[in-house]
């Protein structure tokens, strides 16, 4: 058994276990193609580490697994800079609000409630959305029918709102006003819950912006990767909660498992993927649902009292 | 000038020699001891340590009738720091933080060695005065304002502590090895804070403190995680950028070996 000490986190953890919930988490998301934050923090709130401490060790997480698949879209020349740009304006912003957010919960001794609270919620309608989705997919691709591709000039309430820009790789001239407020609310998300926000990104840029799914997937990663540096740089500076032993545990681990994952996914149905990471989704909610319904071991806890020196 | 300090010598000395003069025997007892490890060192494969506490009586008397054996306790402290003790309570099915006390001067390890149960060895009045025993520390809580301090949270800190091995009180854990040698070892467990740890040892019979002795040990990190941690908390800016370019390099090489164009 290795043991490595957490400089930051100021535990011992196992080597092993940690290049393993790495490992794992790369899997999943190269399998399923997306971030996997939503899996891996909760995953290392499970393992003992602090959740202010996973929150902003996953974030760095995230650097590393958006960047590798960042750079495979971008040589599919899939990336639409300028929006992500625009994106990345409204989620430093988003950023900025969560990480002050995060402290000063910290302060008032609710921060890990609200952040698995937060998780429950996130993980709980996505799951559902997903899994629903998925069902519907499974049925209709049984009966023969497929999916109904996007509609090109089809318009909805987002396009008719000031401050419109151009956007020649995505063909969209739309106001900046949406981009802004959705690249916020992921920025809010990913430093309040350690996760990339691809989750929300993607539905978002395909349902409500009308991008084409074909730049979606590329310029969600490419504005991941500076709002994950972003709540890192944030956590790190204002928080101290940033562990960076863990973090390079976690990412040679996501590394390994990324590979593998991504040609176990080729394997499988779109469908059913997206079917089993919604279940698994859910359990994952369900879990942290029931750590905060059942009745605590221990109704009392400790923390240390900020502001005193 | 000269004089005075000639004469300050003079005093010094004089002071020095007092309290040999006011005991009753000149040959009186005094505690000596030292620990295994002053610097223990944080490293990657730190998991605690084991401090051996060893000491020797100087002068020790042989055990007169009706006399109690020698009785040592040893006392490890850490350095203080500020707690929040929190009562979780359920609200709408849901089990939040709600009440809570701070204390604002918690020793961040105590440890109390003793060869036996320490109010066995002189008066609960001794002990508190002299400040032995987790029962009697001053965490700094309400109590410390003059309030009356809910008892509760004081236990619950306790027993925290203690799960943790962070709080620990062996009665019988100090062993006599002949007349005046004397050991007793602790374990430090892998989340100790760091800094100045006191260590203090308390010489007793028939209930009276015959000799105190002081000293300390540090703890701190060594190697890379004392740079990590350092640089992590004196310039987190820097520690931050840094560990961001550490994942953007990770990608882009995990990008590059795993291509597939």
């Amino acid at each position: 058994m290795l043991q490595v000490y957490l400089p930051i986190a100021e535990i011992s953890v196992n080597l092993m276990v940690m290049l393993g919930l790495g490992a794992a988490v790369g899997f999943l998301s190269g399998m399923f193609g997306v971030g996997g934050g939503f899996l891996l923090t909760p995953l290392l709130m499970f393992s003992g580490i602090p959740p202010a401490i996973a929150v902003a060790t996953g974030a760095n997480q995230i650097v590393a697994s958006s960047v590798s698949g960042a750079l495979v879209q971008w040589r599919r020349g899939n990336v639409d800079v300028r929006m992500g740009l625009v994106l990345i304006l409204g989620g430093a912003v988003g950023a900025l609000a969560g990480v002050i957010l995060v402290g000063a919960l910290s302060e008032a001794g609710q921060a890990d409630l609200l952040i698995v609270l937060g998780y429950v919620t996130f993980l709980g309608i996505i799951g559902t959305l997903m899994l629903g989705e998925s069902i519907r997919a499974i049925r209709r691709a049984r009966a023969g029918r497929s999916a109904s591709p996007r509609k090109p000039g089809q318009h909805n309430w987002v396009h008719g709102l000031p401050l419109k820009m151009r956007f020649p790789h995505s063909r969209l001239y739309i106001s900046a006003i949406p981009p802004l407020v959705i690249g916020a609310l992921v920025g809010l998300l990913s430093a309040f819950l350690g996760v990339g926000g691809g989750f929300i990104l993607v539905p978002a840029m395909i349902y409500l912006l009308r991008m084409p799914t074909n730049v979606v997937i590329g310029t969600s990663l490419f504005q991941v990767i500076f709002i994950s540096a972003i709540v890192t740089l944030l956590h790190a500076t204002f928080n101290h909660t940033l562990d960076a032993v863990l973090a390079f545990l976690l990412i040679i681990g996501g590394v390994i498992g990324g590979q593998f994952g991504a040609s176990a996914g080729q394997r499988l149905k779109g469908e059913q993927l997206r079917a089993l990471l919604a279940v698994m989704v859910l359990a994952v909610a369900i879990r942290l649902l029931l750590g905060l319904m059942l009745t605590p071991k221990d109704l009392f806890s400790l923390t240390p009292l900020l502001g005193a020196d | 000038m000269r004089r005075a300090m000639r004469f300050t010598f003079i005093a010094c000395l004089l002071c020095a020699q007092l309290p040999a003069l006011a005991a009753e025997r000149t040959d009186k007892e005094v505690v000596q001891f030292d620990v295994s490890t002053r610097e223990i060192s944080i490293q990657s494969n730190f998991t605690g340590i084991e401090i051996v506490v060893f000491g020797s009586i100087d002068s020790a008397q042989p055990r007169a009738a009706g006399q109690t054996p020698y009785d040592v306790i040893i006392v490890i402290s850490g350095p203080k720091q500020a707690l929040t003790a929190w009562r979780k309570e359920r609200v709408a099915g849901i089990w939040m933080n709600g009440a809570s006390e701070s204390f604002v001067s918690v020793p961040s390890f105590y440890a109390v060695l003793s060869t036996r149960q320490i109010d066995t060895m002189a008066a609960p009045t001794t002990l508190k005065t002299l400040g032995i025993g987790i029962e009697d520390l001053r965490l700094g809580g309400v109590e410390a304002e003059g309030l009356p301090g809910d008892d509760v949270f004081r236990a619950a800190l306790v027993r925290l502590k203690e799960k943790r091995g962070l709080f620990q009180q062996e009665e019988g854990s100090v062993s006599f090895i002949g007349r005046s040698l004397f050991r007793g070892s602790v374990d430090l467990p892998a989340n100790v804070l760091l800094g100045r740890y006191k260590a203090q040892v308390y010489l007793f019979r028939d209930g009276q403190l015959l000799s105190k002795n002081d000293s300390s040990l540090e703890v701190r990190k060594a190697g890379f995680e004392r740079a990590v941690y350092l640089l992590a908390f004196r310039y987190p800016f820097i520690y931050g950028l840094a560990a961001v370019a550490m994942a953007v390099l990770m990608g882009a090489v995990a990008w590059a070996a795993f291509r597939r164009e």
